[in-house]
């Protein structure tokens, strides 16, 4: 193992139940602080990958491991908040956007972590475009685009390592996935976080060369 | 004050079929194909019940506390099967574990009300603790079916809120904390709303069989009021326990949710919002 590595894939062999092998004795590395753009047909297996690195779903054979220790040392919840993945679906409670904000810091697991105040929380909110978005506005009634970057705040706000975003600019005007990509970049660059993102879309002139992983009939290939 | 109860001879039975006549005629004149089922169905309750007579006679004869245990283990074992055949959801394995907790709980139930609040000597006495205990787990029975099929539905539906707190750093108790919540919810309303009803709407059967044997009502009430709260206890402590079993079972070692979306060809469903807890 490369210290530069985060994540390694060791013979990964993983399949749904009575449906064929996705993926079969998958060997591969992230490394720590890049930017991947994960790539691929419909059904390739896109989501799937970034589950089995959330340990949403469990190999059938072979070994992940996070920071050279295999998923098994760590505990799930504190594995899943350091390997953070964003699902496809924004998904909020029924409350206020202060309260989805803060909802993960009312697990056990993050109870020792420091609940932001309200100013980060705005600054956030302002960063993806949401300065409209009221602390008591209620989640539910909020559009599809601004429940996806709210989710994506969420997300940061409990500082993960890496970042598992799953198409998360799917219903983003030009201009807010522009400034969601533009936070997701300056977290890269400035804080280090290694990022891995599902996406159909063409990626920009970005200040990132990132890295391509394409998933295609059960293989990933990784090409800069 | 004791009655002697009128005896009902087979000439009377078969009287009585006039009313499985009446549905079977009903049945053909609306074209509603229940013939065969209703046929079935008569022939399994006379057999049934012809059968159970004879072995409660046969138990309360013999007299042995393993015979007792034995005929309450079975009905438990008859209770957890009809449960799990009533669930929709196959995903997940429970047989045993709902096996074991039920015993555990009917028999502390069924203990308490024969041995301690009734005072039968012995506890197990078979005149006693059988019909309690069938009331027992027929009842609660009903109560753990629909609790778990509240939880599993809700889990599969809400699959996205569940992953999504578990993503965020959530246990899988905090993850399904709402679910388990509604799921007990659920199993717990039925016995609740009985005994708000009971003796206003309707006479229950235990109670009905008592004074039709003969019984003083004031005395078939008092064991029809500890029937109710047994149930109640009965229902309260499977809900909680059958549910917390099953929603174990629901998450892998990885606290992963195990429930899957069943896969229609052709049709991909996304959500467009916000999930509604």
């Amino acid at each position: 193992m490369n210290n530069d590595n985060i994540i390694d894939f060791r013979s990964v062999t993983f399949g749904f139940p009575e449906q064929v092998t996705l993926f079969h004795e998958l060997s591969l590395s992230i490394r720590k602080g890049s930017f991947y753009l994960v790539k691929g047909p419909s059904g390739a297996g896109k989501t799937t990958f970034l589950r089995l690195i959330n340990r949403l779903e469990e190999p059938i054979s072979g070994e992940i491991r996070f920071r050279d220790k295999p998923f098994d040392s760590y505990s799930p919840p504190v594995l899943r908040r350091s390997l953070l993945h964003i699902q496809q679906t924004p998904t909020v409670m029924d409350g206020s956007v202060a309260e989805n904000l803060l909802l993960p810091f009312s697990f056990k697991n993050n109870s020792h972590l420091t609940q932001p105040g309200q100013e980060k929380l705005e600054a956030l909110l302002r960063e993806v475009h949401l300065k409209d978005v009221g602390m008591n506005d209620h989640a539910m009634n909020l559009s599809v685009g601004q429940i996806q970057r709210l989710c994506l705040v969420r997300g940061l706000l409990l500082s993960p390592e890496v970042l598992l975003l799953d198409e998360p600019t799917s219903a983003l005007d030009r201009e807010s996935a522009q400034a969601v990509m533009a936070l997701i970049e300056r977290l890269n660059v400035e804080s280090g976080l290694t990022i891995l993102i599902v996406t159909h879309r063409t990626y920009g002139q970005g200040r990132i060369k990132p890295r391509y992983l394409r998933i295609e009939e059960g293989r990933i290939e990784e090409s800069s | 004050m004791t009655i002697g109860i009128i005896e009902i001879g087979p000439f009377q039975l078969i009287l009585a079929l006039v009313f499985i006549l009446a549905a079977g005629g009903a049945s053909l004149y609306h074209g509603l194909k229940l013939e065969k089922d209703l046929l079935v169905g008569t022939i399994r309750t006379f057999a049934q019940l012809f059968l159970l007579g004879y072995v409660l006679k046969f138990v309360f004869r013999l007299d042995s506390v393993w015979l007792v245990l034995a005929v309450f283990l079975f009905m438990i074992v008859f209770a957890v099967r009809i449960i799990r055949s009533r669930i929709k959801e196959k995903q997940v394995s429970f047989f045993w574990p709902m096996l074991i907790s039920m015993t555990i709980s009917y028999a502390l139930v069924a203990f308490l009300i024969t041995g301690v609040v009734i005072g039968a000597n012995p506890w197990w006495k078979p005149q006693y603790f059988i019909p309690l205990a069938g009331m027992l787990i027929g009842n609660s029975m009903n109560a753990v079916a629909i609790s778990l099929d509240r939880l599993l539905g809700e889990l599969k539906k809400r699959r996205q809120e569940v992953e999504m707190m578990l993503c965020l750093g959530a246990d899988y108790r905090e993850a399904s904390k709402d679910m388990v919540k509604n799921a007990m919810r659920a199993g717990m309303i039925p016995s609740i709303n009985s005994m708000m009803a009971v003796g206003v709407v309707f006479i229950p059967g235990m109670m009905t069989g008592q004074i039709l044997a003969g019984a003083d009502p004031l005395i078939a009430i008092r064991y029809q009021i500890l029937v109710m709260v047994m149930l109640v206890g009965s229902t309260t402590i499977l809900s909680f326990l059958g549910v917390r079993i099953v929603c174990r079972r629901c998450f892998g070692p990885a606290q992963q949710l195990l429930l899957r979306p069943e896969r229609k060809r052709g049709r991909k469903t996304k959500m467009a919002k916000g999930t509604q807890p």
